[in-house]
């Protein structure tokens, strides 16, 4: 219960916007920084094993942008750290079930992380994936209600539509009806 | 901006920027109570070429002593943000002053090249970054939706029709899809 309003900030019609902060575990920054930059993108990502993930970020910080005379100080980090973001369809615990058992890639970012359990003991992956996120702060999307296959699904009809539009042109109705009835 | 940021169509920009102490309460109120004002939600996503965009506080990063809390900022959009500056610095102004402004050192817009300068400098690159459908526009990505829900009840409604009566309901669907064809 107290999670489900918890979850209520990351969260807007369908969509939720996971967002983890994690500490690199010190002197492996370089060779993660060398491993994310190296991974497949596009249909060859990791990421495109999940059929319920819209959006997905990785990327590493090692310092902090200091603001010139106006900002007090110098914030200086001390580690590296790893951001870690996620918009998906549905709840969070069945994605990180997903993100588990699919993307082993998983164990190559987070396991250069402090206290990162692995993927075995799924319980505690998500126990950890809960103890890195952050605190839930506003999330806004232009497609709050649409899931991924359902926005895939969309583009493909509108493409067919167009294609049918074009070439029905000029048609009696009877033509138009039987086409109709043949490609959808 | 590119590598890690750039995915087919899709740019990610990400910012993480310090927050004045006395400014929190404000911040954090803020995000929460705009979650629930719908016409702030429209406010924010009057741009058609934004499809998801988050705002978190992060107080604190394990390990770290930090003089600021800090503002995590992720938008993902068409196409790279330089060309959108413009619209924000000067459509938006207010919105950003209020939200970026509780830092240090922000450019309050317009005009909108300082702006685009504390961009540039704040932006995180590299990493690795996916869109499940980044070939496609925001305005693709709705425009499909709207064209669905009109052919699924064109469909409906021309079931049973004859041919007469049904391309009359097919050059009436064309007529209020036209739009997002």
């Amino acid at each position: 219960m107290l999670r489900r309003i918890f979850d209520r900030g990351h969260r807007v019609g369908s969509a939720y916007a996971l967002t983890t902060f994690a500490r690199v575990l010190d002197g492996r920054a370089d060779e993660l920084e060398a491993y994310l930059a190296a991974l497949p993108r596009g249909a060859e990502s990791p990421f495109a094993r999940i059929g319920t993930l819209h959006i997905a970020r990785v990327q590493l910080f090692r310092e902090l942008v200091h603001q010139g005379p106006a900002q007090k100080g110098r914030d200086v980090l001390r580690h590296a750290h790893l951001a870690f973001t996620s918009t998906i369809d549905g709840d969070l615990e069945p994605y990180l079930d997903e993100l588990a058992a699919k993307v082993p890639e998983a164990d190559e970012w987070w396991g250069r992380c402090v206290g990162y359990p692995g993927r075995g003991d799924r319980s505690a992956f998500r126990r950890y994936v809960r103890s890195i996120q952050a605190p839930p702060g506003l999330f806004r999307s232009a497609m709050p209600n649409a899931r991924v296959g359902e926005v895939r699904a969309a583009l493909a009809l509108r493409s067919r539509v167009i294609d049918f539009a074009v070439s029905v042109q000029g048609l009696d109705a009877d033509a138009l009806h039987a086409r109709f009835r043949e490609t959808f | 901006m590119t590598g890690g940021n750039v995915a087919g169509r899709m740019t990610g920009l990400t910012l993480f920027t310090p927050v004045r102490r006395r400014w929190l309460w404000f911040l954090w109120l803020g995000l929460r109570v705009t979650r629930h004002l719908p016409f702030m939600a429209r406010h924010i996503l009057q741009f058609n070429f934004i499809k998801f965009v988050r705002w978190t506080i992060v107080p604190r990063l394990d390990g770290e002593k930090l003089r600021y809390p800090y503002l995590f900022f992720e938008s993902n959009f068409d196409g790279p943000w330089q060309h959108y500056i413009d619209a924000f610095a000067y459509v938006i102004p207010l919105d950003i002053r209020v939200t970026w402004g509780r830092g240090p050192g922000f450019p309050a817009p317009p005009p909108a090249e300082p702006l685009k300068a504390w961009i540039a400098r704040n932006s995180m690159e590299g990493g690795t970054y996916y869109c499940a459908h980044a070939e496609h526009s925001t305005r693709e990505v709705n425009n499909a939706l709207a064209v669905r829900d009109r052919f699924e009840r064109f469909r409906r409604d021309s079931a049973g029709l004859d041919a007469a009566a049904f391309k009359a309901e097919w050059e009436r669907f064309l007529s209020d899809a036209q739009a997002h064809l």
